[in-house]
């Protein structure tokens, strides 16, 4: 690795840090931006408070190992739900990344979103992008200390209320709130407010596009699902150069459409310049785009020197949406989601597991009957108390006998019962060495649809 | 760390030396960080640390709150040592070659 290359990359380790003070920008892509921070945020913060059926809609409860989602409860054995839907995550962001580009980044990723909110707030407390820059040089005047202490005051007003909230999440947030009126919340929860309040004043606060810029895995990899058909954010170089501000433009023949004001400098959040081409630092937020065709309305000449366009629509090729890529991650997006959905409607509530006795094959019952011994463990996933009965087939006249005396299989929810249970067969229908039979452990209730059954060995009389 | 042979020959001075440091370190904390809530998510969803507590050698009670963050705590260290040695060997120390028999 001696080659030049390479130097650019150590240039990023040690160039000290420089702060990006973003213009603000109004536009129709900035008002989208701002009404994914409303939906996202709003969901965020108003999802834990949501009741659902007298119990908290949405509950990670850890300690009692379960999930509440809209009713749904959902077990540790329920493992498969979580992967499918972060696989189903994944895709989505390959999906949306092959055909738009880094939508995640520019309106969805947490980290912008937030950082969004904290530049709101500090442009409340400092005012716009001048006055941030002149309050920042400028000695410790009175009015320095106020500005810097009400941005703190929200600042980190708000990222406690985040904690907070996130902390909701995963302990009843009405409880939660109580215990925050009272001071007396538990160490975890003391901590995870903390924690995650800090996580979000220092990501959102000060950290911002460096997050993106040195932190993020997706950034870095996300040009794999580019091609030449994907939006990005480009600038139009052959209408725009050869760029030149005021005089000189009335000076020479033909200028091109850019002026140089440097607006989309200024607005960028991760501070670099569109004009370059693209950059993997741009995370694809389009102020750069609403800043440019303000100035193009201004200016009198056609907007979209700054725009949302393909590799190929700027070498004047067509472009298509539809096409290999895009149709084999939709595909595969489209089974996860369908087998996702079917998986969750066909979920029993019962979970079942059974053991064959190690010590004995078959014992003999009387002189014309033989029984195996199993361990049934069966566990209660539903949110109510229940009631089980077992069934067993695969050989005629097979008859289940639950071990010490017990007349039913009863559980609480969430509660895991093993019970011994054995399963008897006349000896001259079960006269093979190995059967394999079917268990069924069915709730016993008015529709009595929920059933879970296992196939297991039976070993017969055979002589 | 070893950063300093190759950033010595590159002409940095002291303060860029540190800063190169610090950033390496950061983004081994980070990276260790990362993957170790990753492990811990999908370990605990697997497993129950309260029961856990009790299989171990040593016998430990440890309520689920607890147990979580001693995974946690325990992925974090492995995962920390495994990145701290990645950025270790990354950065390569400068060494001269010895001459070698250009006919070899």
């Amino acid at each position: 690795m001696s080659n030049q290359d390479t130097k650019p990359v150590e240039l990023s380790l040690y160039k000290a840090h420089e702060k990006i003070y973003p213009r603000e920008v109004k536009g129709r892509f900035q008002f989208k931006r701002k009404l994914a921070v409303w939906l996202l945020l709003g969901l965020f913060y108003l999802l834990p408070w949501i009741s659902w059926g007298g119990e908290q809609a949405v509950l990670f409860d850890l300690p009692q190992r379960r999930f509440h989602i809209f009713g749904i409860t959902l077990w540790p054995q329920d493992f498969i739900f979580l992967a499918l839907m972060l696989i189903i995550a994944a895709f989505s962001l390959f999906f949306f990344t092959a055909l738009a580009g880094r939508l995640w980044c520019g309106y969805a990723c947490p980290q912008t979103v937030w950082t969004e909110v904290f530049i709101w707030l500090e442009q409340l407390a400092e005012g716009n992008r001048n006055k941030r820059m002149k309050l920042d040089k400028a000695p410790w005047t009175r009015e320095k200390i106020f500005r810097k202490f009400s941005k703190q005051f929200l600042w980190i007003t708000f990222a406690l209320w985040t904690g907070f909230t996130f902390v909701g999440f995963f302990t009843p947030i009405k409880e939660l709130s109580m215990q925050v009126w009272q001071w007396t919340l538990g160490p975890w929860e003391m901590f995870w407010l903390f924690f995650y309040s800090f996580a979000t004043y220092g990501n959102a606060g000060f950290l911002r596009e460096q997050v993106c810029l040195y932190m993020c895995p997706y950034a870095r990899f996300q040009s794999a699902m580019f091609d030449k058909e994907t939006l990005i954010i480009s600038y139009d170089e052959q209408r725009g150069e050869p760029r030149m501000r005021g005089k000189k433009r009335r000076e020479v023949e033909n200028p091109g459409d850019c002026i140089d004001c440097t607006l989309c400098v200024q607005v960028c959040p991760t501070g670099i310049d569109i004009r370059d081409g693209l950059q993997y630092e741009c995370i694809a937020c389009a102020a750069c785009i609403d800043a440019c065709d303000d100035v193009m309305e201004k200016s009198g000449m056609p907007k979209g020197l700054i725009k949302y366009t393909t590799e190929n629509a700027l070498e004047g090729r067509p472009t298509h949406i539809l096409r290999p890529r895009t149709i084999v991650y939709f595909i595969i997006l489209m089974t996860l989601v369908a087998s996702f959905g079917v998986a969750l409607v066909n979920r029993s509530a019962i979970d079942m597991n059974l053991i064959h006795d190690r010590n004995t094959f078959y014992r003999i019952v009387d002189s014309a009957t033989i029984e195996n011994v199993y361990t049934l463990k069966v566990m209660n996933k539903g949110n109510e108390a229940a009631q089980y009965e077992v069934n067993a087939s695969g050989i005629d006249g097979l008859k289940v006998v639950l071990g010490m005396n017990e007349t039913g299989i009863s559980a609480e929810p969430g509660q895991l019962v093993t019970v011994p249970i054995k399963i008897q067969a006349a000896k001259d229908a079960a006269n093979k060495k190995i059967h394999t039979i079917e268990v069924t452990v069915t709730k016993i209730s008015s529709d009595g649809s929920d059933s879970a059954a296992e196939k297991v060995k039976y070993f017969g009389y055979n002589k | 760390m070893t950063t300093e042979p190759i950033v010595k020959n590159q002409g940095f001075n002291e303060r860029q030396i540190k800063r190169i440091f610090w950033r390496r370190m950061a983004i081994v904390l980070w990276v260790s960080f990362f993957t170790a809530a990753v492990e811990s998510m999908v370990f605990f969803a697997l497993f129950d640390p309260a029961y856990l507590g009790q299989l171990s050698s040593f016998g430990v009670d440890v309520s689920q709150w607890q147990g979580y963050a001693l995974g946690f705590m325990f992925f974090w260290v492995f995962t920390f040592s495994a990145a701290l040695f990645s950025g270790l060997v990354l950065a390569l120390p400068r060494t001269k070659l010895a001459k070698r028999n250009p006919n070899a």
